[in-house]
């Protein structure tokens, strides 16, 4: 046996442990599409209020709203995406063991925080809602990154940093929504597509 | 050079077997038709292989019903864990006696 057959033998079997354990069909491209979006949202929201800070309930319903919105918006961009990218990889994109761990592993932290979210919403404790969903969502990512590209954790570290700061802050929801949501994910979608999706 | 092929499996010279090996070190249990997808075989082609291996004690195989519909999964016994790990061993020592 040559020496070279031994390393694609070796590289082969890696390839398929990542293969069937990693949901890889996740785009780069719409991470930096959903942080446009987020940046495009906090824009508006920041020139329909006037300023950044969101302080009375009236404000607050509009911003929720809106983010509810774009939380859909985003879903469905990467959704889709990812399901595109399959494609032109011949990457399989079906509801297997794999896609169903990241799912779960994402959307418990995420419901969880949601659930906090309305709740506080619901005893119009505003305050701390940016901090919680920036938390959550990094806890998320952080959790799912087992089953997907484990780059993914350093977002949700970012994330997690963000929300954990905005905590101490009053006042400043609008900003550091924009900073997780809108800058992070550009940042992070042009390091992934450089890293991971270059000359393919 | 003979004698550094030693710690090589003969069940794991096949790439089939091999591959089936690999899916199922990553993941703790893979269905017929993932693992059919996964390294493009053919239903009779996976099974025969899969039966070699089970027959090794290497992997374990658990035929169910989900609805009406027949779902067998394989995982992975502890004999295969070390059998495929020390295969691994084997041709990594090799690559390092080459260099």
């Amino acid at each position: 046996m040559e020496n070279k057959e031994v390393i694609n033998t070796l590289n082969d079997i890696k390839d398929l442990m990542e293969r069937s354990s990693k949901f890889k069909a996740i785009s780069g491209l719409s991470i930096l599409i959903v942080g446009v979006l987020a940046s495009l949202v906090s824009a508006f929201i920041y020139f329909f209020l006037g300023d950044y800070t969101i302080n009375t309930p009236f404000k607050w319903k509009i911003t929720i709203i809106m983010a509810l919105g774009l939380l859909l918006l985003a879903f469905l961009t990467v959704f889709v995406m990812a399901y595109l990218k399959a494609k032109r990889h011949s990457m399989r994109f079906t509801m297997d063991a794999t896609m169903r761990k990241l799912l779960i592993n994402f959307f418990v932290p995420m419901l969880a925080g949601g659930l906090l979210c309305l709740a506080l919403v619901q005893q119009q404790h505003y305050g701390l809602i940016s901090s919680i969903t920036l938390i959550f969502y990094g806890l998320a990512l952080i959790n799912c990154s087992h089953f997907s590209y484990p780059a993914l954790r350093y977002l949700g570290y970012v994330e997690l940093a963000l929300g954990l700061i905005d905590c101490f802050l009053v006042d400043y929801a609008l900003l550091f929504w924009f900073l997780g949501f809108g800058v992070a994910h550009i940042v992070f979608g042009i390091i992934f597509m450089l890293k991971y999706e270059r000359s393919k | 050079m003979i004698a550094n092929l030693d710690g090589l499996n003969k069940a794991f010279e096949s790439k089939i077997r091999l591959g089936i090996m690999s899916v199922l070190m990553a993941n703790e249990s893979v269905d017929f038709t993932t693992m059919k997808s996964l390294l493009e075989l053919t239903d009779g082609n996976l099974a025969s292989h899969a039966r070699s291996l089970e027959e090794l004690g290497y992997i374990c195989c658990e035929k169910k019903f989900i609805g009406r519909k027949p779902n067998t999964s394989y995982s992975i016994t502890d004999l295969g864990r070390a059998a495929f790990s020390a295969h691994i061993q084997a041709l990594a020592s090799f690559i390092n006696t080459q260099q």
